[in-house]
């Protein structure tokens, strides 16, 4: 591992070790707005692979990358109208704006809903070296899962286990740096844009996924699905240590079903999901990123008092690894309280134009 | 006794506690718990949620059917039991009881997959006692089956086309990705307001109805499968009716006319309708079919039989369904059927240590080997 200080008057040299680092896929860490991050050639696979390892379980936690300016950018990912506007106005910052991937990207890089973040850092040493580089770098903290952000590579090498510190092929030390959030994550690829992460900066008029209560707008089935799988990523945690019940309501034909259908797609289902109304409840096993647990799928329209509950060995099933969607969930809401296990509500209906709008609560 | 063995057959599969007894094909007695019989001896409302239901119902009814077949366990040769699909605490009672009675009585444990029940429902048989019914039951019930048979079982739970090549070989061809048929039209009905589950309402109104007043959509045209979807039927419906709501409240009606209704009932049901027989059509063009068989729930319905019946005679094939309502719901009687067709094949199971293995089976598709 080669530790370079940067000062003021070593920037070139400093940019042309980086350029010549990355071009023999190495991992290197540099320093952001934000924090320090961990970079590689984001088309080399060997390269994204090592920097995998070196960030241990990611789970379907996606990659993003860094580049210069638009232009590179839009040779990785489709800059739709929402997009564009953001980069206008808040790039080069600490910003993530997620597109449509091109599918440019070595593999493990974009989501598995084929999206890609796109940052430009507000950072001159990141510009110069990325514009000098000419390809996309991975943009991602220089932490490994868990881990606390490191804002000096101090603080970075106390939480870094030796086989970690022995996949770094380059340091650039800036010193300590501003004790930023990380970036603050867009996701223009659904019909209205959803913050997934604020950092320091919030937008105004974006919904924010984290919020308690968080409205989506959704003009198909797909759509519909794609939000159901953004949801479960950030809710992957609380499914894997509390368990998670999902309570859908809506009208019959609203697309609850289509909605759970999006769910066993995240967890990687791969029975075909039908109405449980006639049984109940169907089950099934998922196995998502080696983590194995249980989907369950209950239709409750028919079920009246907790006594019917219990019968449906419904709260023996409330734990870890397991996901519990439940249609018509107001039905039973009030049977199930002061669980330990996580909530999220969805309340999904059809507007005049036709779209479904999706109310989700979560706790 | 002959040498024709008397099964005992038991199905717990979701609401109703069923026990039979069949010799072959043929029927001695079905008991269906929560229908008529036992709701009569206790004259009370059973439980809607099945499992506390299934417990106190399964021996009161294996003692019905004994008494009223005039046997005693011992007169038992196997014992069957559904062990999928179906909602697993409901198949745990039914399991567990049939594998105790049959290491009790030592006689051989047969497990059912309750769809193949519902395939072969079609084959059973009254108890003929007289030689009059002898005579008239000559028809298709005493033609020799021809294989390959193409089986449907639509119901409120199920919707399946399988090939059956021959007992205990089946084939899945297509299935519903979403609701069942019969649970489409049961909630139509509930929208519409007719209580729930409304299948039986909806095919009564249907008759007094134009069936071709809504052109409900065709789904799944483009696609090349076999599988059916009733979702967006559902979302149809649902739109479809509010705007005949709104445009009588229009005209200062309170909610919709009968005529409206009754129009409703018969143009979801042939939509329904429509969209198997679309399916259908593609099967027989590409399959080679001999006869087509008809189970479940909505088996029961008139309206599907004469379409099937019409369809079959159209191609020159066999076309068989149950004799009564009662083998179209969930029964014992076709577990029983299709444990007299494993035990002779000798596709049993005996032995404690092998019974106790035996787990249910929830999400057990047919075709499937049991697990």
């Amino acid at each position: 591992m080669k530790i370079l200080k940067v000062n003021e008057s070593n920037q070139t040299k400093v940019i042309d070790e980086i350029v010549q680092s990355l071009s023999r896929g190495e991992l290197i860490i540099f320093p952001t707005e934000t924090t320090y991050g961990a970079g590689v050639d984001a088309t080399n696979q060997a390269a994204v692979n090592k920097l995998l390892s070196y960030k241990t379980r990611r789970e379907g936690k996606p990659l993003s990358i860094a580049v210069p300016d638009i232009n590179l950018a839009e040779q990785y990912v489709e800059i739709n109208e929402t997009a564009r506007k953001f980069y206008a106005t808040f790039l080069p910052g600490p910003f993530t704006i997620i597109s449509e991937s091109k599918h440019k990207t070595a593999q493990g890089v974009e989501s598995e809903f084929g999206t890609l973040g796109v940052r430009i850092p507000a950072y001159q040493l990141d510009l110069d070296f990325l514009k000098a580089f000419g390809k996309p770098v991975t943009a991602t903290s220089a932490n490994a899962a868990s881990k606390p952000s490191p804002y000096s590579i101090e603080d970075l090498f106390k939480n870094l286990s030796e086989k970690q510190k022995s996949l770094i092929d380059l340091v650039i030390d800036a010193g300590e740096l501003p004790r930023n959030k990380p970036s603050t994550i867009i996701d223009t690829t659904l019909s209205a844009p959803v913050e997934l992460r604020q950092g320091d900066l919030a937008v105004e008029g974006v919904a924010r996924i984290e919020d308690r209560e968080v409205d989506f707008i959704s003009e198909s089935e797909q759509e519909t699905k794609d939000i159901a799988k953004r949801l479960l990523l950030k809710n992957w945690k609380k499914i894997k240590t509390t368990g998670l019940i999902v309570g859908l309501d809506g009208e019959l034909g609203v697309g609850k079903t289509v909605f759970t259908k999006g769910i066993a797609e995240f967890l990687q289902v791969k029975d075909t999901i039908t109405s449980p109304t006639y049984n109940y409840v169907n089950e099934y096993d998922f196995v998502r990123h080696e983590v194995a647990g249980k989907f369950y799928h209950f239709d409750v329209w028919k079920v009246g008092t907790k006594e019917e509950l219990e019968r449906l060995d419904f709260y023996k099933i409330l734990k870890p690894h397991h996901v519990i969607v439940i249609e018509w969930w107001q039905k039973i809401s009030g049977f199930v309280s002061d669980l330990e296990v996580g909530l999220l509500e969805v309340r999904l209906s059809e507007n005049d134009k036709g779209q479904r709008e999706l109310r989700v609560r979560q706790k | 006794m002959s040498g024709v063995k008397t099964i005992l057959a038991f199905d717990t599969s979701c609401d109703d506690t069923s026990v039979s007894l069949v010799q072959g094909e043929t029927i001695l007695v079905n008991v269906i718990a929560s229908q008529v019989e036992l709701h009569k001896q206790f004259g009370g409302v059973f439980p809607t949620v099945a499992k506390q239901a299934h417990i106190e119902n399964i021996e009161p009814s294996l003692l019905l059917a004994l008494k009223r077949t005039g046997l005693t366990l011992e007169d038992v040769d196997a014992v069957a039991v559904t062990v999928g699909p179906g909602l697993a605490p409901s198949l745990e009672i039914g399991l567990t009881f049939a594998k105790n009675l049959a290491k009790k009585l030592k006689k051989p444990f047969i497990a059912i997959n309750h769809i193949e029940g519902h395939l072969l429902s079609p084959l059973a048989k009254r108890q003929t006692r007289k030689i009059i019914e002898v005579k008239a039951a000559k028809k298709t019930h005493e033609k020799k089956v021809k294989f390959p048979v193409l089986g449907l079982v639509i119901s409120g739970g199920h919707s399946d086309f399988v090939l059956i090549k021959n007992f205990g070989e089946y084939v899945r061809l297509g299935f519903t990705i979403d609701d069942a048929a019969g649970e489409c039209l049961d909630k139509i009905g509930r929208m519409i307001g007719l209580g729930y589950p409304a299948g039986a309402v909806i095919e009564e109104f249907a008759k007094l109805g134009d069936a071709k007043k809504y052109e409900f959509p065709l789904p799944m045209t483009d696609s090349r499968d076999y599988n059916l979807s009733f979702s967006g039927m559902k979302t149809f419906a649902r739109n479809l009716i509010s705007k005949l709501e709104q445009e009588a409240t229009g005209r200062g009606e309170n909610g919709l006319n009968k005529q409206t209704i009754y129009d409703l009932c018969a143009s979801a049901q042939y939509g329904v309708f429509r969209h198997i027989i679309h399916k259908l059509d593609k099967i027989l063009a590409k399959e080679n079919i001999k006869e087509i068989w008809l189970g479940g729930g909505v088996a029961a319905n008139q309206t599907l039989r004469k379409l099937l019946r019409f369809k079959a005679n159209q191609h020159g094939l066999v076309f068989r369904a149950p004799y009564s309502k009662k083998l179209c719901a969930d029964n014992a009687a076709m577990i029983g059927v299709v444990a007299a067709k494993k035990l002779e094949r000798g596709d049993v199971i005996t032995g404690p240590r092998a019974i106790a293995k035996i787990d249910r089976q929830p999400r057990w598709h047919i075709g499937e080997e049991l697990r």
